[in-house]
């Protein structure tokens, strides 16, 4: 039976490994455009790609210590399995020395992550993009269960109360690429949260408080936008999309936007 | 025209259980063997842990419910025939829903099928696709939908599966995947729309008893934002601009993220379900009359009372004669309804959905669609002055349900109203709407428009009124278009005039204190 466990933890720890390696190239990894076929998406923000280092650091870190301490079990498995009987088996149990080095060597490690991590976070949070340097280009509110857009009209900023001339959409966020930008993010109800997986960027949606968010996206393209707190029973519903153009397009599509919007159906009797 | 009828198979059935999250079960194991056997279990009951939902039905209405059974059953048996259940959808060629597929034309005859010729792009054509005959020797009568055996998508050679007889000739037209938007329908339907609208379309679905206001009722053929005239059905553009947009204020969200074959398909779906719906309420209100069983009783037990009372002072030789009990007179009734259901109802039965596709198709002409005859008026302070004076005139009369300041508190919101056709008031303090829901005017200060906020939308909805509801229309009539343009733009300013009057403000701050 000793055999058994063995070979099971070896195998479990063999396969869960595999299982990781392989992932990226099934598209089970992180979302984002993909490289050369393999591999983990790649973020589309700058922050973006500083968090996906973390992790990374975090998985090397963590992939190290899995499979050091699986050789290990599995070595001590098997040799507790097969000992033969004449033989003296040695005991560790109580090795100060041992406890020394498994309590301080795991500490520095978190210590290390503890520290480096600050420097992303502070990044995300205010040290890249203040709100100073990011323009806001919308008020974002969720409700249940979608999100309601307001954008200040071309060439205006945007004002904490409704202006007459602003444009609406809803379910759709556009953004310009290439620059930072920020929204105003609210909700009308309760709590949700506002997250765009390729680029990394999630943040709650608190009722009472507008909260900036500001991100940069490289690529003109659309990005699933969805709400990532479980917010009722519709919350499945909350899927929009980000729009992310070029500037010149960003400033084409709010005319057209605004057209749209103050349409007064006369020239257009189609619509 | 002989109505046809056809059936689109049923696929899996598409109600998704509401909640599926089941933890699995955990199974006392002490040995280690059966690790594995609990392991293999909790997988087990993981997959299965979402099962079926109760199954889905279309519910009848109250008032089909009401009627004497031998009429209810006639309803239930019309209904199934026309339009099917939601396992099995009927598509009733009566109605100008567009059911879906498309369209083709036979090239040439074969021995065992025949070539086909497409417009445009050839369609992925699979096995087991309804086929139906749209004309020559096949189409017509029951006959007309056979189903697709191969198709070879190079030779365009179709064969179908049953009788070759009759044969097909050169020219005749056919549609592959009829009813494929019907289906496509229902199942966004289920997913997204039910829970709230309910299954045939009642607004009563599970999660309706939560919202406020609650959901459409679409049975009564009413939909309250619209481009067309007052007594016009919507448009799909209207029904699918309701889907994108949702309606702010109200818990109908966006829908922006359905692709657009499955927004095309909910629409047609929920279009026919309203036809579904009226037509039952139309063929319920022609039976109500003489066959409504409560109606019945209630007359009876009230000419009972009637002779009880008499009886007790009359003299013992002019004794009132003893009313029919409730049994008499249904019994009388059920003997009367066979012979309207061999006469009358046929023709009932095809006059309701003769007017029920006019008024649809109606609805879709340019002629109901409501354009400003002029350009909207140059929105400036002159304009919503004239527009604040038609608001509180009396051609306007906005303000007594709007209110003087526009905040929804007009004097009507005071009174109470006796129900439309009859002499009873509601219980409830203000307007209601057609559904009978107590119903609040808007308050215009906010900023939230419900049926769009484009300036037409607005237009549309001072001139054609707010179907289902007290808002009239002023359009043609009351108002000339620079008039309503007046009005929209007095109206689209309310939200940007400066706060609340400090009496109010002081009165806010003294009641906090
Ligand atoms: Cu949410």
């Amino acid at each position: 039976m000793g055999r058994f466990w063995a070979v099971f933890f070896v195998a479990s720890a063999v396969i869960a490994v595999g299982l990781c390696w392989v992932a990226p190239s099934y598209g089970l990894w992180f979302p984002g455009t993909l490289k050369g076929g393999f591999g983990a998406g790649v973020a589309h923000s700058s922050i973006g790609k500083k968090i996906d280092d973390l992790f990374y650091l975090v998985l090397v870190i963590v992939a190290v210590t899995y499979i050091g301490t699986h050789a290990v079990l599995g070595y001590v498995l098997w040799r507790g399995a097969t000992i033969k009987p004449e033989e003296k088996v040695l005991f560790s149990h109580g090795s100060h020395s041992l406890e020394v080095i498994w309590t301080i060597v795991p500490a520095g490690i978190l210590l290390y992550i503890a520290l480096y991590q600050m420097d992303v976070w502070a990044a995300y949070r205010f040290k890249e993009f203040s709100p100073k340097k990011a323009e806001a280009v919308a008020e974002v509110t969720a409700r249940q269960f979608e999100w309601r857009i307001r954008y200040p009209a071309r060439g205006k900023t945007l004002m904490p109360t409704p202006q007459p001339d602003d444009v609406y959409t809803v379910n759709e966020l556009h953004v310009p690429t290439g620059r930072p930008v920020s929204i105003s993010l609210k909700t009308e109800d309760v709590q949700h949260a506002f997250f765009v997986p390729e680029l990394r960027i999630k943040q709650d949606a608190v009722p009472g408080l507008t909260i900036p968010v500001w991100f940069d996206v490289d690529e003109p393209r659309q990005y699933e936008m969805v709400c990532a707190e479980l917010c009722g029973w519709g919350h499945y519903k909350m899927k929009a999309r980000l729009i992310a153009v070029s500037d010149e397009d960003f400033g084409a599509w709010k005319d057209k936007a605004a057209l749209e919007q103050f349409d007064d159906g006369f020239k257009k009797p189609a619509e | 025209m002989a109505s046809r009828l056809i059936s689109i198979n049923s696929f899996a059935q598409t109600v998704t259980k509401m909640s599926c999250l089941r933890s699995p079960y955990r199974l006392a194991a002490s040995a280690s063997q059966r690790n594995f056997c609990c392991l293999a279990v909790g997988i087990a009951v993981l997959l299965s842990g979402c099962g079926q939902g109760p199954k889905a039905e279309f519910s009848l209405r109250d008032a089909t419910g009401e009627l004497i059974p031998a009429a209810e059953k006639v309803v239930k048996k019309t209904l199934d025939e026309k339009f099917g259940t939601p396992q099995n959808l009927v598509a009733w060629q009566r109605f100008p829903v567009n059911y879906g597929g498309v369209q083709g034309s036979v090239a040439d005859v074969a021995k065992d099928g025949v070539t086909t010729h497409f417009e445009g792009d050839l369609p992925a054509i699979h096995h087991g696709a309804p086929l139906l005959w749209l004309s020559g020797p096949r189409a017509g009568a029951k006959t007309s939908v056979d189903s697709v055996a191969t198709f070879d998508a190079t030779t365009k050679q179709l064969k179908w599966a049953g009788s070759a007889e009759p044969a097909p000739a050169v020219g005749d037209k056919f549609v592959i995947g009829y009813g494929s938007n019907l289906q496509t329908g229902r199942v966004v339907y289920m997913k997204n729309c039910m829970h709230c609208h309910g299954v045939a379309g009642d607004g009563a679905g599970p999660t309706a008893q939560y919202l406020n206001p609650l959901p459409r009722d679409y049975r009564l053929g009413l939909f309250k934002f619209t481009s067309t005239l007052t007594p016009e059905k919507p448009t799909r553009d209207d029904l699918t601009r309701v889907l994108q947009h949702g309606i702010p204020g109200t818990y109908m969200p966006s829908f922006r993220w359905l692709g657009d074959k499955e927004t095309t398909a909910v629409v047609e779906y929920v279009r026919w379900l309203s036809m579904r719906g009226e037509f039952e309420k139309r063929i319920d209100d022609d039976m109500s009359n003489d066959y409504s069983a409560v109606a019945m009783e209630a007359s009876a037990k009230k000419a009972n009372e009637a002779y009880q009372t008499t009886i007790k002072t009359a003299k013992k030789e002019d004794k009132p004669e003893k009313p029919k009990t409730a049994n008499q007179l249904i019994k009388t009734a059920l003997e009367e309804f066979s012979k309207y259901e061999k006469d009358d109802l046929p023709g009932v039965i095809n006059d309701t959905a003769t007017l029920l596709a006019e008024s649809w198709k109606k609805g879709e002409e340019a002629d109901s669609l409501i354009v400003p005859t002029v350009a909207r008026v140059a929105d400036n302070e002159a304009s919503r002055e004239r527009g604040k004076r038609l608001y509180l005139s009396d051609k306007g009369k906005c303000y007594t349900c709007h209110g003087v300041q526009g905040r929804g508190d007009g004097v009507a919101t005071e009174d109470f109203w006796k129900k439309p056709g009859s002499d009873e008031y509601y219980s409830h303090r203000g307007l209601h709407d057609t559904w009978g829901r107590p119903l609040q005017p808007r308050n215009l200060t906010l900023g939230q428009y419900r049926g769009g906020r484009r300036p037409v939308d607005v237009f549309r909805r001072i001139y054609a009124g707010i179907k289902g509801t007290p808002m009239p229309g002023f359009g043609r009539t009351a108002l000339k278009d620079e008039e309503i343009w007046d009005i929209v733009n007095y109206v689209m300013s309310l939200q940007f005039q400066s706060a609340p009057t400090k009496s109010i403000v002081t009165d806010h701050a003294t009641v906090s204190k």
